[in-house]
């Protein structure tokens, strides 16, 4: 079953590709669609026979591939890696709508975006560590093509900086991994054959550390980060939802999965250094997103510092923390899609991303009121307003985290503060203000491009009004996986 | 005892949500044909339901105990939160003022926003208010009111944003969103904090637990003064009060809501609060200390506004001021009855006023003149509205005015100066409207000012009307002492302040002798109350420019120092205008010595417990 998911987007890229020239994008864009939408339908199938009473490892598929090297080709998932398969499933959707009809290479664009998804899928569902590795770096491949060949104006400078940063992101866990089986002189790399424990304490905390950075690049963790502002900023919105929506929980993802199931005893001794990386990223990025003046450029350091809640959120190791950060994994990946869909579109029909020249666009006549409607619940989302996804999770974040790092969490809810004040001046510049009518004639926009943005709203609004949907799903796994007592357990305790 | 409307009030917040989001295919490019008026009707006839449904539940409740209802909302690892509700007359009494505020704010809107393009924006925001305030009186949990105060303070930014093409109104809107968010969030670190202290959310059962609690002093006082923060930017108390003043370049409409209702949901929540507030005498401390500066500096800078609004937005400040000495002097059935006179008072204020502006088309104190022989209505609907907003025998708030000093008297004798002075200040500025208004000879701008049309002038009326049946109600309601009860120490003082403010006032303005504009000297003290203290400049030099700073600071170090090297070499071959050939010139290794600094800096920060062990 999972196996389906892994190869129909392989299956449909090829298929794509060999495609005979006479076809017209718009009609490869359906094609590619067909294949997104039947993917994610095969994903939602999925969630439906999730068991959720169920904490372990649900439709495993076992292949023994290169034995003497320990390479298994073995798939499961669980509450932590299905969601996060969902949104993978829906966020291609949305970034193959994310761009005009007429894209250059239409049959390789749309290739890429198909491999994208099934790297993508191959990492979270992979069950050997080898495997997980094979895609981590595979996945490069495509994102890095995409970004030198659609991007922007320094498109070569940012994916060859992106391409050198995550390339030492992969090298640096296959360093890892490796060290944990040979020190352990495992014959497998299977997750369910992998421990740590008979190691040595500074062993793991070596191995831990070569992890964390290999992970934190990917994430990617302040000082770690500088490839994220120029690719997201060059990339086209397509390749910027999936690198931002998808591929850096890729990280955050290892982080949960490799960092803490793999090293629990060592993780609470990184715990604290962990915790103030991330707030330092939280900070960081929310104050460098208020000076800036490009607004792809101010989403993208926004980007930054929501990826530090999680890093919080995973360092404390209560139940409700990791919860909260799975959680938070899910809501940005919804909030930054949306955010570079619409920032995008606004690209595309004003021809600026300046804040100094963008104005007015709530317009009803000349402007984009849909569009800066939508703009306005995203960024709302993003700074956490209440009624939207990114409360929920934020809230679960400051919450859980609070016992553990009760200053790490005033300070990052302080930086949601800032957040509010870097959205309401993107929000200020590009849609409030007088709309210059002499210059307005903005072609209209699609009804292809409005719906992926009503889509995610919709979802943003959903989840945030009945998150259990979303919790449930997530909570047997990351209950497993807490090391910290949780602070209602601490006042039983303390009674 | 049939309980049908009481157990389904949570129906009444739903209504107000069904309108506000049918109103939404009526926003521009959906619904072309019908124009966006339905929109408005549609909203209205739901708040007449709403407080139908209010009314009835009402009749049921009434001398009936406290009922509540919980629903769970989010179950996740340990932690629960439900979303519980309280069923008790005032409440329902709450819900009915604000429905019935809210139905006359949209009324009047008909009238007022008769030409506007963001008609269905405007009552859909309106329908968004009035579902997060009924849903804020019925909720009888924290962390739900902090939902509702942080989705209203987004509602505050729209509405306030809602005629965004005027570059006042959208700064305005930036300060009021800002100013909020800042209190909002205080506020959520307390309801954070609180939980893992207190285990429950639930204000019945946090003043449960503040009965019992042993907690750190100083624990309870930085919690206390986090609780405290989000009413603080609530009711526009120093120093958050900054937005409500540029608040009035939003539409008149919302200011009837804005300046009654809306300010008011922050001292609901504190007086919800007050339980949990009285475990720190500091608390209670600067809440007195805050209430009594912003009471006596607002009404001494509404003493100096030209512009109607703006002075009527400072008396709004005063009255919370006075709310919050209620409550940190452990009033709290006080405050609340408090809130009750003052919002029938202010909304009859605003809509008077609202007339005005709209047919004279400007905001200016001292352009207008003589309007009293054109709009007889609108002038003893005014004169109504500040008679009950002041200790004016025997109209709504002289009454509970007369409580609180009563209360105060023993206690703090000197809060009871405050409402003194706050009286007579208030009384003073108000008459000084009225008489640049409505007295004297008319000027270039009043010359054609009719009354206004029947949705301006049906809901004044009718308020007025209600206005002054409020000391009936009170009476009905026992809240009016025995005349042998009443403390005529501080009745007395109240009332002739009253009149000394007003007839000072009427003297000055009345009084073609003296000659206008009547200002102070020297003249930066009336610039300093003309300015509001300056606080804007001041937040403008502080606050604003050091976060200005630091994310100028971080965001060149992030470029120059932290990307440093690469960005150089990027920069220079792009001016250069050589094409990026990375392998061929090297430029790689400037990459991998970036990530490797970087390595070695977070590989430092995590292995930090390590180090420190090795060099011990």
């Amino acid at each position: 079953m999972l196996s389906f998911l892994l190869w129909l987007p392989v299956l449909g890229a090829i298929i794509i590709g060999f495609l005979p020239g006479k076809f017209e994008p718009a009609r490869l864009r359906q094609i590619t669609t067909i294949f997104a939408v039947i993917i994610f339908a095969w994903t939602i199938w999925l969630l439906t026979q999730f068991d959720l009473n169920n904490s372990g490892w649900q439709f495993s598929e076992y292949l023994s591939w290169v034995e003497p090297i320990g390479l298994s080709y073995s798939l499961a998932v669980d509450g932590l890696s299905l969601p996060l398969l969902a949104l993978n499933g829906l966020l291609t959707i949305i970034a193959i709508y994310s761009i005009g009809e007429n894209v250059d290479r239409p049959r390789f664009y749309y290739s890429l975006i198909l491999l994208i998804n099934a790297g993508i899928t191959g990492a979270l569902a992979a069950q050997n560590l080898l495997l997980f590795v094979i895609f981590y770096e595979l996945e490069l491949i495509p994102f890095y093509l995409m970004i030198a060949i659609w991007g922007g104006e320094k498109r070569g400078y940012a994916s060859i900086k992106f391409l050198l940063y995550t390339a030492v992101s992969g090298l640096l866990v296959l360093a890892a991994f490796l060290g944990i089986a040979f020190l352990n002189g495992a014959t497998s790399f299977d997750y369910d054959t992998i421990t740590t424990q008979q190691l040595s304490l500074n062993t793991q905390l070596i191995l831990l550390t070569v992890l964390l950075v290999g992970f934190g690049i990917k994430i990617p963790l302040v000082p770690l980060h500088t490839w994220l502002p120029d690719a997201y900023t060059e990339a086209s919105p397509a390749v910027t939802i999936l690198l931002g929506g998808i591929l850096a929980k890729l990280g955050t993802y290892g982080l949960i999965r490799f960092g803490l199931q793999l090293f629990p005893e060592t993780w609470s001794t990184v715990a604290p250094g962990l915790a103030f990386i991330g707030t330092v990223s939280v900070l960081y990025g929310a104050l460098s997103a208020i000076a800036q003046k490009d607004i792809k450029r101010m989403v993208a350091y926004s980007s930054i510092g929501h990826m530090g809640y999680i890093l919080v959120a995973a360092a404390a190791g209560t139940k409700l923390s990791i919860l909260g950060a799975v959680a938070q994994m899910i809501a940005h990946g919804l909030i930054l899609a949306l955010l570079f869909h619409l920032v995008g579109i606004v690209e595309r029909k004003v021809g600026t991303r300046d804040l100094d020249v963008l104005n007015g666009l709530m317009n009803p006549v000349r402007g984009l009121p849909l569009t800066s409607a939508l703009l306005i619940t995203a960024g709302m989302a993003s700074a956490g307003i209440p009624g939207l996804v990114g409360f929920v999770a934020e809230f679960i974040v400051f919450q859980g985290s609070f016992a553990t790092f009760p200053i790490e969490t005033l300070l990052c809810i302080i930086a949601s503060g800032l957040t509010a004040v870097y959205f309401v001046i993107l929000l200020n510049r590009t849609c409030f203000g007088k709309l210059d009518s002499k210059r307005a004639y903005y072609p209209p926009v699609l009804r292809s491009e409005t719906i992926p943005a009503l889509v995610l709203t919709a979802i943003i609004f959903f989840l945030g009004i009945q998150p259990n949907w979303l919790l449930s799903l997530i909570e047997p796994t990351t209950d497993l996986l807490a090391i910290n007592a949780n602070q209602t357990e601490q006042i039983a305790m303390d009674n | 005892m049939n309980e049908t409307f009481s157990q389904t009030i949570w129906l009444v917040p739903l209504y107000a949500l069904i309108g506000a989001i049918f109103a939404i295919p009526w926003s521009p490019g959906i619904i072309r044909q019908t124009g966006p008026r339905p929109s408005g009707y549609i909203n209205t006839l739901m708040t007449c339901i709403a407080l139908v449904h209010s009314l009835l539940a009402l009749l049921e409740i009434w001398h009936q105990p406290v009922n509540y209802l919980s629903f769970q909302w989010l179950h996740a690892a340990d932690l629960n939160i439900s979303f519980d509700i309280e069923i008790s007359s005032i409440n329902i009494t709450a819900l009915i003022l604000i429905t019935g505020l809210n139905l006359a704010a949209q009324i009047y809107a008909i009238g007022y926003m008769e030409m506007d393009w963001g008609w269905a924006r405007f009552y859909s925001l309106l329908a968004l208010f009035e579902a997060g305030m009924s849903t804020l009186v019925l909720c009888n949990s924290l962390f739900f009111s902090y939902v509702v105060l942080e989705i209203l303070t987004l509602g505050t930014y729209l509405l306030i944003g809602l005629w965004f093409n005027q570059s006042l109104v959208v700064t305005g809107a930036r300060d009021a969103f800002l100013t909020k968010r800042v209190g909002d969030l205080i506020l959520l670190m307390g309801v954070v904090a609180l939980l893992p202290l207190a285990g429950t959310w639930n204000y019945t059962e946090l003043a449960e637990w503040a009965q019992t609690t042993t907690i750190d002093p100083n624990i309870a006082t930085l919690l206390c003064l986090a609780l405290i923060a989000g009413p603080l930017g609530k009711c526009a108390q120093f120093p958050l009060h900054l937005w409500l003043d540029e608040a009035m370049e939003g539409p008149m409409p919302a200011t009837i809501l804005r300046n009654t209702i809306v300010v008011s949901t922050g001292a609901w929540v504190l007086i919800k609060l007050q339980p949990v507030l009285a475990l720190s005498p500091v608390a209670s401390g600067v809440m007195i200390g805050i209430g009594a500066v912003t009471a006596i500096g607002a009404s001494l800078i509404a003493m100096a506004q030209i512009d109607i609004k703006r002075s009527l937005s400072y008396s709004v400040s005063a009255y919370m001021g006075l709310v919050f000495i209620a409550v940190g002097t452990q009033q709290d059935t006080t405050a609340l009855r408090l809130l009750f006179t003052y919002a029938i008072a202010m909304s009859l204020l605003v809509m008077s006023i609202g007339g005005v502006v709209l047919n004279t088309i400007t905001q200016d104190l001292t352009q207008y003149g003589g309007l009293w022989s054109r709009r007889p209505i609108s002038g003893i609907c005014y004169l109504v509205g500040a008679a009950s907003l002041v200790a004016f025998p025997p109209l709504g708030c002289f009454w509970t005015l007369t409580a609180i000093a009563d209360n105060l008297w023993n206690t703090h004798p000197w809060l009871v100066g405050v409402l003194v002075i706050v009286n007579g200040l208030t009384a003073f500025s108000l008459t000084r409207e009225f008489c640049l208004i409505f007295g004297g000879k008319p000027t270039q701008m009043t010359v054609r000012s009719p009354e206004g049309l029947w949705a301006l002038v049906l809901p004044m009326t009718f308020t007025m009307g209600f206005a002054l049946h409020v000391p009936i109600l009170l009476s009905k309601w026992h809240w009016i002492p025995q005349w042998s009860n009443l403390n005529l120490n501080v009745a007395i003082p109240l009332a002739v302040s009253t009149l000394v403010g007003a007839g000072t006032s009427a003297f000055i303005y009345l009084n073609d002798k003296i000659s206008k504009p009547i200002e102070l000297k020297p003249k930066a003290v009336q610039d300093f109350f003309a300015y509001d203290l300056y606080t804007a400049q001041l937040y403008r030099v502080t606050i604003v420019f050091v976060v200005g700073l630091v994310s100028k600071i971080i965001y060149w170090f992030d470029r120059y120092l932290v990307d440093g090297l690469i960005n150089l070499v990027g920069l220079a071959t792009i001016f250069s205008g050589e094409s990026l050939k990375y392998n061929v010139s090297g430029q790689a290794q400037f990459y991998f010595l970036s990530i490797l600094l970087g390595v070695i800096l977070f590989v430092s920060v995590v292995c930090f417990p390590l180090i420190s062990q090795i060099s011990f």
